[in-house]
């Protein structure tokens, strides 16, 4: 047997015994010996060690979950009890998770996920993901809306305290205010799953849960309207078109005699508020006044 | 029965026992990969933390794999590769013997000369073979730590030891 054959056995250990006799008889036996026992010479342990399990516990984190509270502008919280499972999730929602992006009244935002997919954030949104734990853990948290456009091929999940969005390679926009949770997929097949509710989106399916009750529908879009710039509502309750206002632009909207529950069906600009309350008033058939402390009065007509 | 290994490291008795289990070899494997500049003391304990954190979702039979991993990123996520130059004990001058100054001079270039040849290792290489030869961990446990197959860890130490045999070579006694 050669040299560099027994040279690998010894560094194996895997010499027979007259192997081993033979490998003694090298003339660099005492060369290749010294090389491995002075490696002794760089043990970590003589040079830095770890502290003890007591220096440890004092660096651990509380067990304790943080129950955060929504952020309280003029949303009612009615958060149902219906989808339990949204609870579940709301404890882990800032559990070991790394990146926070959180945008403000009349604030959109893009951002890039690990895997080079995009995500635009709408108003007063906020997706939080683990950016060292991407690679096993593809799953990012969210409230309020955003718009993703996947990368072809990744798989990961948006989790809302209402429902989670399973996506492979797909553009979807996912909105979560107040109780009402709404998907709609521009491309691909998205997966919504609400507690025991689930089901499949193709392009051009939008799905809404609100209240216990489920509504599928349409979209004609490529894209979410808000992306550019336009919120667009079908048969949505009025209230929820005031709350969207209200994000947009920085307002307080005050209600005289307004049908809440009414279904609206009609969009607004976001970038010029006299417009945008003429789109939503007139079919509603309301007036309304702009007062100078950034208040916004909404009157039922009189007849 | 799985549902109660789940919770188990999340037990503090037992995420201690995981400490004084573990901590110690995974910190060698962070100082011989990538020097004591890495900080593996506070790395090791980072790693740690990062598993009571996530206790809920590892299991006890793969806390191991997973502190490895964990400790792995966020030592790359933090430093750009500098070469690794690890420290070596001197020699202790033998009182009863008179050593002559030239051989001492000889045994601290042999010792330089080494910690250059290991900084010229892959950081791959030079976890492997000092945890085999300094550390006495078997191939096969090497290789289910770092995840390769035993065929690699055996690969690497043999590269190591190469690249150690030419650059000690003036060493050699003649």
């Amino acid at each position: 047997m050669d040299q560099n054959s027994l040279l690998e056995k010894w560094l194996n250990n895997t010499l027979s015994d007259t192997e081993m006799e033979a490998f003694q008889e090298l003339d660099d036996y005492l060369f290749y010996k010294d090389i491995v026992e002075d490696a002794s010479r760089f043990k970590a342990s003589s040079f830095s060690a770890v502290a003890d399990f007591d220096a440890l516990r004092k660096r651990l984190p509380q067990k304790t979950p943080r129950v955060r509270k929504l952020s309280s502008r003029h949303w009612l919280l009615r958060i149902a009890s219906v989808f339990v499972i949204g609870f579940a999730l709301y404890y882990f929602f800032l559990f070991g998770t790394d990146v926070s992006v959180v945008t403000l009244v009349g604030q959109k935002t893009t951002i890039e996920l690990p895997d080079a997919s995009v995500v635009v954030l709408n108003a007063l949104s906020e997706i939080e993901y683990s950016k060292k734990g991407w690679v096993n853990n593809k799953s990012l948290n969210l409230i309020g809306e955003a718009f993703f456009d996947v990368t072809k091929g990744a798989t990961f999940d948006v989790i809302t305290p209402s429902g989670t969005v399973t996506v492979v390679g797909t553009e979807f926009n996912v909105k979560h205010r107040g109780t009402a949770f709404e998907v709609a997929c521009y491309e691909g097949i998205v997966q919504v799953t609400s507690g025991q509710y689930s089901e499949e989106l193709r392009e051009g399916d939008r799905l809404r849960l609100s209240d216990g009750k489920i509504y599928v529908g349409k979209t004609t879009y490529h894209s979410p309207q808000w992306t550019r710039n336009i919120s667009d509502f079908q048969q949505i309750p009025f209230l929820e078109v005031i709350e969207e206002l209200e994000r947009q632009y920085h307002i307080k909207v005050i209600l005289k005699e307004v049908p809440k529950e009414t279904l609206f069906t009609g969009g607004f600009v976001h970038n010029h508020l006299e417009n945008a309350l003429r789109s939503i008033a007139e079919p509603m058939d309301l007036d309304f006044e702009i007062t100078h402390n950034n208040e916004v009065t909404l009157i039922k007509r009189e007849n | 029965m799985t549902k109660e290994l789940h919770e188990n490291v999340c037990d503090e008795i037992i995420f201690k026992g995981l400490y004084n289990k573990y901590a110690a070899e995974l910190h060698d494997y962070l100082y011989y990969k990538y020097g004591e500049q890495c900080n593996p003391k506070d790395k090791a304990q980072d790693a740690f933390i990062k598993l009571w954190e996530n206790c809920k979702k590892v299991l006890l039979t793969t806390a191991r794999g997973f502190l490895y991993k964990v400790a792995s990123n966020m030592v790359l996520n933090d430093i750009k590769h500098q070469k690794v130059v690890l420290r070596y004990q001197q020699e202790k001058p033998q009182a009863h013997t008179i050593e002559n100054p030239e051989f001492l001079m000889e045994k601290e270039q042999y010792f330089k000369m080494y910690q250059q040849a290991l900084a010229k290792l892959s950081e791959d290489q030079r976890v492997a073979f000092m945890l085999n030869k300094v550390e006495g961990k078997k191939h096969e446990e090497i290789a289910q730590l770092i995840g390769v197959t035993r065929k690699v860890v055996e690969y690497r130490i043999y590269s190591a030891f190469s690249i150690l045999k030419t650059e000690l070579e003036n060493f050699r006694i003649k």
